[in-house]
């Protein structure tokens, strides 16, 4: 459910698929590339804990302050967190890349209410990059796909995905089996 | 002798006015949050897009009673 690479998933669809259309491959970025809103948010959690502490270095008297208002800022602090942690997940959860034995689909979410799918035919994949460089990719197995496309058609990039080589090979393998070769 | 701003009435007023203007701001960007996530449901139709669904809902009303809450307790 929460995997970043999955073959034939059966329990998902996405909005246009056809009625033959059946899912080959959904991925997602790796799911360590989650660190970058993981880790604001852990500091976020451990940040009212550190704060007396700090007014305390700067003499400062915390019991000025009401206790109402203390309360307030937590739980903004608290709920600012949630925020981060909801749309980091989402992001990554709806980022989706997309193999169909039609069609490959990449669905964007780049900000709050902007959505951008690109779809480009099996047919006319010409040829396929994969890459993979530095410590994150290399650990753990993560990188891209350039796929380029036949025409003025937009290319498609995969970013971060799992297994880059594998994907960049699946996708070609599927379009040489509607040229039947 | 240490001075103490928050006994200042005036002082307590900004503070109160700032973070309510705050939260207000925050309930609209939580109420974007429900249509960003019906967006995304839509798009992509798996079985947890009910659950996100709900969470962000769940959120909006913390977002919206928070609102209350300050404007109370302040």
């Amino acid at each position: 459910m929460f995997s970043a690479y999955i073959e034939n998933p059966t329990d998902c669809r996405f909005e246009g698929q056809d009625a033959q259309e059946k899912i080959l491959l959904l991925l997602r970025a790796h799911p360590i590339t989650n660190l970058k809103w993981i880790i604001p948010s852990l500091l976020l959690f451990l940040f009212p804990f550190f704060i007396p502490k700090f007014l305390l270095f700067l003499n400062f008297d915390m019991s000025f302050i009401p206790s109402t208002y203390v309360v307030v800022f937590l739980i903004i602090n608290y709920l600012l967190i949630l925020t981060i942690a909801f749309e980091g997940f989402l992001y990554w959860y709806f980022n989706v890349y997309i193999v169909t034995n039609k069609n490959i689909i990449d669905v964007d979410f780049h900000s709050i209410l902007f959505k951008n799918i690109d779809v480009a035919p099996l047919k006319n994949i010409e040829d396929t990059q994969s890459s993979m460089g530095g410590i994150l990719q290399s650990i753990f197995h993560f990188g891209n796909v350039f796929i380029q496309t036949a025409g003025t058609t937009r290319n498609i990039d995969f970013h971060s995905v799992p297994r880059p080589h594998h994907v960049a090979d699946f996708i070609l393998d599927e379009a040489h089996k509607l040229y039947g070769s | 002798m240490e001075v103490n701003f928050f006994e200042s009435k005036a002082v307590l007023f900004v503070v109160k006015t700032a973070v309510l203007i705050i939260l207000v701001f925050y309930g609209i960007f939580a109420l974007l949050i429900i249509r960003q996530v019906d967006l995304m449901r839509k798009t992509l139709i798996t079985q947890t897009s009910e659950i996100l669904s709900a969470i962000s809902i769940i959120h909006a009303g913390f977002a919206i009673g928070l609102l209350v809450l300050a404007w109370v307790i302040l």
